[in-house]
């Protein structure tokens, strides 16, 4: 369902998901295996020979049965003592598109190796479908995998901690523990293949891109350029550095454009989608206001690529003009988090003398839009 | 060592004690348990790529049906369900040893592995099924735990991830060959855990409560010895063989062991009646006279012999008074149980009570048992001194006249012997240490057996062999007393046995099997006393099997086998409470011996209060400094200390505080020299000394430089920072 993750952020999520009589449990899980239950079902059958023939051989092996249940449960404890989890998820994450979760896992102990480890990331209460497997972590050693994922729409994820898991030494239970320890990840919208749309506003537009204008806010230094102005030039990084650094400052009137997106929905799609009632035709407009905000980020990413400063404007949502790789991620942000609203919401009016890209989805109609100079029904 | 010889060398050996326990006790025939041995260890070596298993599946498909159809028919022939069930067990688990393919074979393995050891417990209940269960312990241990891993690594998730390309699968056989997995340290730890189980099993074995009611107990069937019998019968030829086999191991009181003290007459069935060179025991015989305690723990029979009955409180008394033995006697043909001398109490668990209890003739006492019977009796072993026997006379009790009877065979110079021997003597006593005399003076001991033919065989032994065993000797000890019409009965037993230095018991042989007489003197005083008539320098004292090595080494090792009899095969609920009250009280003595020692302790303090104090704050200081000490070791474990900023650091964070105050924060993800340089990008007042002082800042922070002169600069800056900002913030805007 194609519904902004962001009412996940809480961190005491994995408590709150819990009744109050759960709460209470002790801190770890015990699932039994299949050779556990085998083993329980040989204790109770031997135990009961046992009873009944007096043969006191038989209650030895009952004996070792026991221990060895007691045995493995003492050393799953060991082996889950003192070990540590880092999740490190890329920069940026897409919708639909999937990345590696890089996963380190540091066993703390001094003396003990800590054999046959899961460790499993937690949405909620439930883990996610995939899990990384640690064969061995040497006592005081640290040991890093990763696992693949795809989270499937836009949005603020958090992972609300991780699960440590263990069969060893005999395979008998799954012993685990929960830990609380919450990861936002933002998935920003998908990339699709979208051409820039030809310049139709000529005052502001392209030709305006050679005028010396006034410099904007400071943006970073980036390596020297052809053409580049010397007047640019920082010079103490230049000199520490080895290379010619210049400022980079955001140009606010240089190939600016305006990218409008509509995310407006009527009230019965935006209640179906509440209440999770998702009809074909409700699943079918969702997926178009999602395409055009994916369309609306990915163009973005184009004219920003191209050296565009590039404004973004949706209801109840508007990013100020802006240039470069930290506005692309300030960009990619909002309209992660872009909800959905009525058409009732305002539409912010789009400069007419700027060139703008309204993109609307198309099988939507709603009430508000402001006019473009280019509007792209996708 | 390799991760996957590592495993199959644990797995064979948890395969291996199994099958050993199953098959050392003889449950299994010869001929199967060589065959299985061979196959197994054959197996080693029968796998991939040497083999192509799946050529062969066919052939072990029938063979497995064919075994099954072989052992249902032989089950069901024999009823001995659960032997051919154990030769079955041995095909089945020789059968999956060459079908190693997959995980589950290995996992069926060690199921049919234990299966062997479940059924090992009623076949093999000896110590060598102790001693294959610990090593079954260890060799388990690290099987399943190497089994564990390597099923992880085998099915799971052992995948590669990377950015650029499709997850892939990471060679699995190069981890079963690498030797760092499993090393010296692994099997250490995984040995220490096994002793871990084992103890613990230990534990729980002691501490399960023995409720059983033995509805199918199997009983192991009595011992065919040479020895001891059930019966006398004397003739016959050949060469008695000495049996060294343990019957009975009995612990008895200090003064009564020890390797010089004197042989016991371990007493247990007894003879009334004598003919044609045969004893036995008549259904007319003097019943034994006994009283019998139940309780809900044990039995208590208490053996009346010819005396009245005893009130309870009177038996108490009489067990401090005598002489306990603790008896564990291996199942014998014969259920007698045997006691010192002159057994008068005999204590044994309520589960070994029989259903029917059965006729007990001549002061004997029976028990039927199918396996080891743990009992205790007291006993008399000192007879009445010989004047109180001489002086004992009265009237013989009713059906007595039992032990008079002589048959008509006995021949007339047999009876002259007799009145010869005692002539001039009036008293019994005085005619039955004439009788023993004259047969150990006049006559010799040997094992090798004559045939008497048609002839009376105690007036061959008498007359004409003048030599023969102690059956010989007794019986014509019994004919000899008869004949001057002194009441006497043969007995069987055992005569003495090995004291067992390393853990004070008597072990009693097969071989220390003998024969003797008991005289009955009535009256006040009297009652029944040992006569043993066999020649003296026959018969060993305790100190038998000589102080060599291998006899050591043979007693240490019987030693084992008593323990592995007394604390397991033999433990019941006696035991049980017995051991608890024990501990109970082991406890409690050491709490009173702690509250002791800390009163003393208290009262010493009182008295010398500097010592303790001074004790106090040396063992804190110890521990100080060894926390100290292993905080350095373990420095790179440890987690980071704080790192202590410098003075410029502290000055520069005052800025940015004021800085941050006046409208220019730093973002976490700005770094301060890149805020100096969007200050002097922007112009923003103060720029210059900002960027100065983040300079200074990032030597004396992270160049770790200290330069009081650069102290003194930052604080000049600081200073002038805060007046440009303080006159910028009011100037007009």
């Amino acid at each position: 369902m194609p519904v902004p993750m962001t009412d996940e952020a809480d961190p005491r999520l994995l408590a709150r998901a819990l009744p109050w009589w759960r709460r209470f449990r002790p801190p770890r899980r015990l699932s039994f295996t299949r050779e556990g239950r085998i083993i329980v079902i040989l204790s109770v059958g031997v135990g009961f020979a046992a009873i009944n023939t007096g043969n006191n051989l038989l209650y030895l092996l009952l004996g070792w049965l026991l221990s060895f249940i007691i045995a493995s449960g003492i050393l799953s404890e060991m082996t889950l003592k003192r070990l540590s989890v880092d999740r490190r998820p890329p920069p940026r994450v897409f919708a639909g598109e999937p990345f590696l979760m890089e996963v380190v896992i540091r066993n703390d102990k001094r003396a003990r190796a800590s054999f046959s480890i899961e460790v499993e990331d937690l949405m909620g209460r439930a883990p996610l479908d995939k899990r990384c497997y640690f064969l061995k972590i040497p006592a005081g050693k640290s040991q890093r995998t990763s696992y693949r994922h795809t989270f499937v729409r836009r949005g603020l994820y958090t992972l609300t901690g991780y699960r440590i898991a263990t069969k060893f030494p005999f395979a008998l239970f799954r012993k685990s523990r929960d830990v609380l320890a919450p990861l936002e990840v933002l998935v920003v919208p998908a990339r699709v293949a979208v051409p820039r749309p030809v310049p139709r506003t000529e005052v502001r537009g392209e030709l305006t891109a050679s005028r010396t204008g006034r410099r904007g806010e400071f943006f970073g230094l980036r390596e020297h350029r052809a053409g580049d102005d010397r007047r640019d030039v920082h010079w103490r990084s230049s000199a520490r550095s080895g290379r010619l650094l210049v400022r980079e400052y955001e140009d606010e009137h240089a190939r600016r454009v305006v990218i409008g997106v509509d995310n407006a929905l009527p009230d019965a799609v935006r209640d179906a989608v509440t209440d999770g009632a998702l009809t074909p035709v409700v699943e079918a407009v969702v997926a178009a206001a999602e395409r055009a905000i994916s369309v609306a980020a990915s163009l973005a990413a184009v004219y920003l690529e191209a050296g565009w400063t590039v404004e973004l404007c949706a209801r109840d949502c508007h990013v100020p003009a802006g240039a470069g790789r930290m506005h692309e991620v300030r960009i990619a942000r909002a309209l992660a988090l872009l909800p959905y609203v009525s058409d009732q919401a305002p539409f912010a009016v789009l400069p007419p003398r700027v060139e703008s890209v309204l993109v609307v989805p198309r099988t939507v109609a709603a009430a508000g839009r402001p006019g473009a100079s280019t509007v792209m029904n996708v | 060592m390799r991760f996957a010889a590592a495993h199959k060398v644990a797995s064979y050996l948890m395969v291996g004690f199994a099958y050993v326990a199953l098959i050392a006790g003889g449950g299994v025939s010869p001929l199967i348990a060589l065959g299985g041995s061979v196959a197994l260890v054959a197996s080693w070596w029968w796998e991939p790529p040497l083999i192509r298993l799946e050529r062969w599946s066919l052939l072990w498909t029938i063979g497995s049906l064919l075994a099954l159809g072989y052992s249902v028919m032989t089950a069901a022939v024999s009823a001995d369900f659960l032997g051919v069930g154990a030769e079955f067990l041995v095909w089945l688990i020789v059968a999956k040893a060459f079908n190693r393919r997959a995980a589950r074979d290995w996992q069926q393995m060690y199921l049919l592995a234990f299966l062997m050891l479940v059924a090992g417990s009623v076949l093999n209940p000896d110590l060598t099924y102790g001693l294959c269960f610990l090593g079954f312990v260890i060799a388990s241990t690290w099987a399943l735990t190497l089994f564990h891993l390597r099923r992880e690594m085998e099915d799971n998730l052992l995948v590669k991830h990377a950015a650029d390309r499709a997850p892939e699968r990471v060679e699995v056989r190069r981890i079963l060959d690498s030797r760092r997995i499993v090393n010296g340290r692994f099997f250490l730890g995984t040995g220490a855990l096994s002793f871990g189980v084992f103890v613990s099993s230990a534990l729980v074995f002691l501490a399960l409560p023995r409720v059983g009611i033995g509805f199918f107990v199997k009983g192991r069937g009595g011992l065919s010895l040479v020895g001891f019998t059930d019966g006398v019968k004397l003739g016959g030829h050949g060469v008695i063989k000495n049996d060294a086999t343990v019957v009975m191991r009995v612990e008895i009181a200090g003064r009564y062991g020890g390797r010089d003290a004197p042989g016991i007459h371990w007493r247990g069935v007894a003879f009334d009646h004598y003919e044609h060179g045969q004893w036995s025991r008549m259904a007319t015989a003097p019943r034994t006279l006994q009283t019998l305690e139940e309780s809900p723990a044990r039995d208590r029979r208490f053996l009346l012999w010819d005396g009245p009955a005893q009130p309870s409180g009177e038996i108490d008394r009489l067990e401090t008074e005598l002489v306990k033995q603790s008896i564990w006697l291996e199942p014998l043909d014969s259920d007698a149980l045997f006691g010192a001398t002159a057994p008068r109490i005999v204590e044994y668990a309520h589960t070994v009570r029989p259903r029917k209890q059965p006729l007990e003739h001549n002061d004997e006492i029976r028990l039927d048992h199918g396996a080891t019977v743990h009992y205790t009796v007291w006993s008399e072993l000192q007879p009445p001194p010989p004047e109180v026997l001489r002086a004992a006379a009265g009237k013989l009790p009713a059906g007595y006249e039992a032990y008079l009877q002589l048959p008509r065979e006995i021949t007339r110079r047999t009876r002259d012997l007799a009145r010869q021997i005692t002539a001039g003597l009036t008293t019994e006593y005085d005619k039955a240490e004439a009788i023993k005399a004259w047969l150990i003076k006049n006559l010799g001991y040997t094992l090798v057996l004559a045939e008497p033919g048609t002839q009376e065989p105690v007036d061959f032994f008498l007359f004409d062999r003048k030599k023969g065993h102690c059956e010989y000797f007794a019986s014509a000890f019994a004919i000899l007393a008869r004949a001057v019409a002194i009441p006497t009965r043969q007995v069987n037993g055992f005569l003495g046995g090995e004291w067992n230095e390393y853990q004070g018991y008597v072990a009693v042989r097969a071989g220390d099997a003998h024969s003797w007489d008991e005289v009955y003197f009535p009256g006040p005083g009297g009652g029944w006393v040992t006569f043993d008539p066999t020649p003296p320098g026959d018969i060993d004292e305790l100190g038998r099997g000589g102080a060599g090595w291998t006899a050591r080494l043979g007693r240490m090792l019987d030693t084992l086998r008593f323990q592995w009899n007394k604390w397991v095969i033999e433990y019941d609920l006696a035991s049980q409470l017995a051991l608890f009250k024990q501990v109970g009280g082991a406890f409690q003595s050491a709490a009173t011996a702690v509250k002791q020692g800390a009163l003393r302790m208290k009262d010493a303090a009182r008295d010398h209060w500097p010592v303790p104090v001074t004790m106090a704050v040396l063992i804190v200081l110890a521990l100080t400094l060894r926390r100290r000490r292993r905080r350095g070791v373990h420095a790179p474990v440890s987690r980071p200390r704080r790192r202590e900023r410098s003075p410029i650091a502290q000055i520069y964070d005052e800025v940015a505080r004021l800085l941050a105050r006046s409208g220019v924060p730093r973002d976490a993800a700005v770094t301060p020299r890149e805020l100096a340089l969007r200050m002097a990008a922007r112009g923003d007042p103060a720029a210059s000394q900002v960027g100065e002082l983040t300079e200074l800042y990032y030597t004396a922070e992270w160049g770790r430089r200290s330069d009081p002169a650069a102290e003194q600069r930052a604080q000049a800056l600081a200073h002038e920072i805060r007046t440009t900002l303080h006159a910028a913030h009011r100037a007009p805007r």
